[in-house]
């Protein structure tokens, strides 16, 4: 497979120029305290830099990359900083929702692996009654009352349309409503994330390389 | 006299941060800081709001007190504090990221799917239709007798008995330790580290939450907003005053950030969830402050770690033993 078309999913590139002047001795120098961040390696060699993260403290301003290579190049005016980063974080919040949508298959599937028979339901719902009966047989406790708590519902009161609904739902499992929510959570937590994470990353370099 | 510093300082028979930095004492703990409407919102804010669910679940009718209703304001009070976690952050130290969100939401996202599924079936979900199953409830009329909130209250306090003892047999006892010990490798509290930790844990912890008192639907949904107005801020990077009375009864971020200090000693202590009062009884409450947090010096444990600790620390347990076993007959 080609990766060309696909790595920009978890790889951030990008270039930089430097500030008139600066050599890259100095830019690297400039840029050395990212990498001596708990969890980094890094080998600096001529005009590049590879480093590679792991267990990333949280506040690491790189903590979404797992490594990458930094070279100083001389472009048309002047040098210039490419770098070329990879991020396990982000090639996994993309899959996540594919995580998510296969849970709720699996919840849809366990549904209807596992439908209760008429008699487990008939037999629910008498328990549910019975329930529903003592529960509205006994009184509010007077200061309840007195503070104008509601009394609890009693049954057999237009209760026909109210039971067939949640029967309905009761009768399919657990719901695989959240499992879909997370995965549009994830997918909008991506997007999100690839373009944040791509800008924040770019402006610490700047910062780095022309702060004085 | 209380000493401050790496010496620890002395709470009862305990030294308190001799191997990380942990503010003890309430006088010693900053207050929020800005101008007087910030200072106003940022001191009443707890017990307004947790007046007002308490209101609201006392009052709202039988149609809109359920369950679900329960879950959309559990959703919505997060989504609301993780926006105070901008406004008023307690330390910048514990400022969310975008790595830390997502992976906080990825085990949040279990907790709603996965886990959800498997309690159905050998969680609480069968356990409270075993015991509902066999028990009789008649037996129970004069607790349903007793007024809601009284209920509410016994509810949640009872619940968090057991879970204080839970939670402490998981910082004594090894084999439970090796669930919990991943959700110490947090090194911020932010509004959804509650959720991080390994799955076991969080099935572990779930046993008993259960719909015990699902037939009185306004007593449990009572006691539960207790655990969404004070158990909540265990884990939330804000910074309260909150009442002198609320942090003598309710558990704090303050408590439960000595509960996740680096300080061993520190750790064990404040294991009650809402009511640190249960702690105050047991002697293990440590009034204070820490923002130094997690294991091994604040390595962050990454989420396939997380997955497989329990099983690699405890077969790595089972090999030492195993070793030393053999290596006596050598000798």
């Amino acid at each position: 497979m080609n990766l060309r078309f696909t790595d920009w999913i978890w790889h951030v590139k990008g270039s930089l120029a430097l500030a008139p002047g600066q050599s890259s001795d100095e830019a690297f120098d400039r840029l050395d305290p990212l990498f001596r961040e708990p969890g980094t390696s890094h080998k600096r060699t001529g005009d590049t830099l590879t480093f590679r993260k792991k267990d990333q403290a949280a506040q690491d301003k790189m903590s979404i990359f797992t490594d990458g290579i930094l070279q100083i190049e001389r472009g048309v005016s002047g040098l210039v900083l490419r770098y070329h980063l990879t991020s396990r974080a982000l090639l996994l919040c993309f899959l996540a929702p594919l995580l998510f949508l296969g849970f709720a298959q699996l919840t849809v599937a366990i549904g209807i692996l596992d439908k209760p028979t008429a008699e487990e339901l008939a037999k629910e719902k008498k328990k549910e009654e019975e329930e529903e009966k003592k529960i509205a047989a006994r009184p509010l406790n007077p200061i309840d009352k007195f503070l104008g708590a509601p009394a609890p519902d009693k049954p057999k009161k237009d209760k026909g349309k109210d039971k067939k609904k949640k029967g309905e739902e009761e009768d399919h499992g657990p719901s695989p409503m959240p499992a879909y929510v997370f995965a549009g959570i994830f997918a909008a937590l991506y997007i999100g994330g690839r373009i944040l994470e791509d800008r924040l990353v770019k402006s610490l370099f700047r910062k780095r390389l022309l702060d004085s | 006299m209380r000493v401050l510093g790496m010496n620890g300082t002395r709470v009862g028979k305990r030294l308190i941060g001799t191997q990380a930095p942990v503010t003890v004492g309430w006088e010693n703990i900053p207050r929020v800081e800005g101008g007087p409407v910030k200072q106003f919102v940022f001191t009443w804010f707890q017990p307004t709001m947790l007046f007002a669910l308490l209101a609201f679940w006392y009052y709202a009718p039988n149609s809109i007190a359920k369950a679900s209703t329960a879950i959309m304001i559990g959703i919505g009070f997060r989504a609301f504090l993780l926006a105070l976690e901008w406004v008023n952050p307690r330390f910048d130290s514990w400022r969310l990221t975008w790595k830390e969100l997502a992976t906080d939401l990825f085990y949040v996202g279990l907790g709603y799917t996965l886990l959800r599924v498997v309690d159905e079936y050998i969680g609480d979900g069968a356990m409270v239709e075993a015991v509902q199953g066999s028990f009789d409830w008649d037996k129970f009329a004069w607790f349903m007798g007793l007024p809601l909130l009284l209920q509410a209250f016994l509810i949640s306090f009872i619940f968090d008995f057991g879970q204080y003892w839970m939670h402490r047999g998981m910082h004594n006892w090894h084999p439970l330790w090796l669930t919990h010990a991943p959700h110490h490798y947090i090194t911020q509290l932010n509004i959804n580290k509650g959720a991080v930790g390994n799955p076991i844990e969080l099935f572990l912890i779930g046993l008993g939450i259960g719909g015990f008192f699902d037939f009185l639907p306004r007593a449990a949904l009572l006691a539960g907003t207790l655990g969404l107005a004070v158990g909540t801020y265990q884990h939330i990077n804000v910074r309260f005053n909150s009442p002198r009375w609320w942090r003598f009864v309710f558990n704090t971020t303050e408590h439960h950030s000595v509960h996740h200090s680096q300080d061993f000693e520190a750790s064990r202590s404040n294991y009650s969830g809402t009511w640190i009062i249960i702690d105050r009884m047991f002697g293990t409450c440590v009034d204070g402050e820490a923002e130094l947090l997690g294991m091994e010096g604040g390595r962050r444990m990454s989420i396939r770690e997380t997955m497989v600790y329990p099983f690699a620390e405890g077969w790595k347990t089972l090999k030492e033993r195993f070793g030393r076993q053999e290596a006596v007959p050598a000798e």
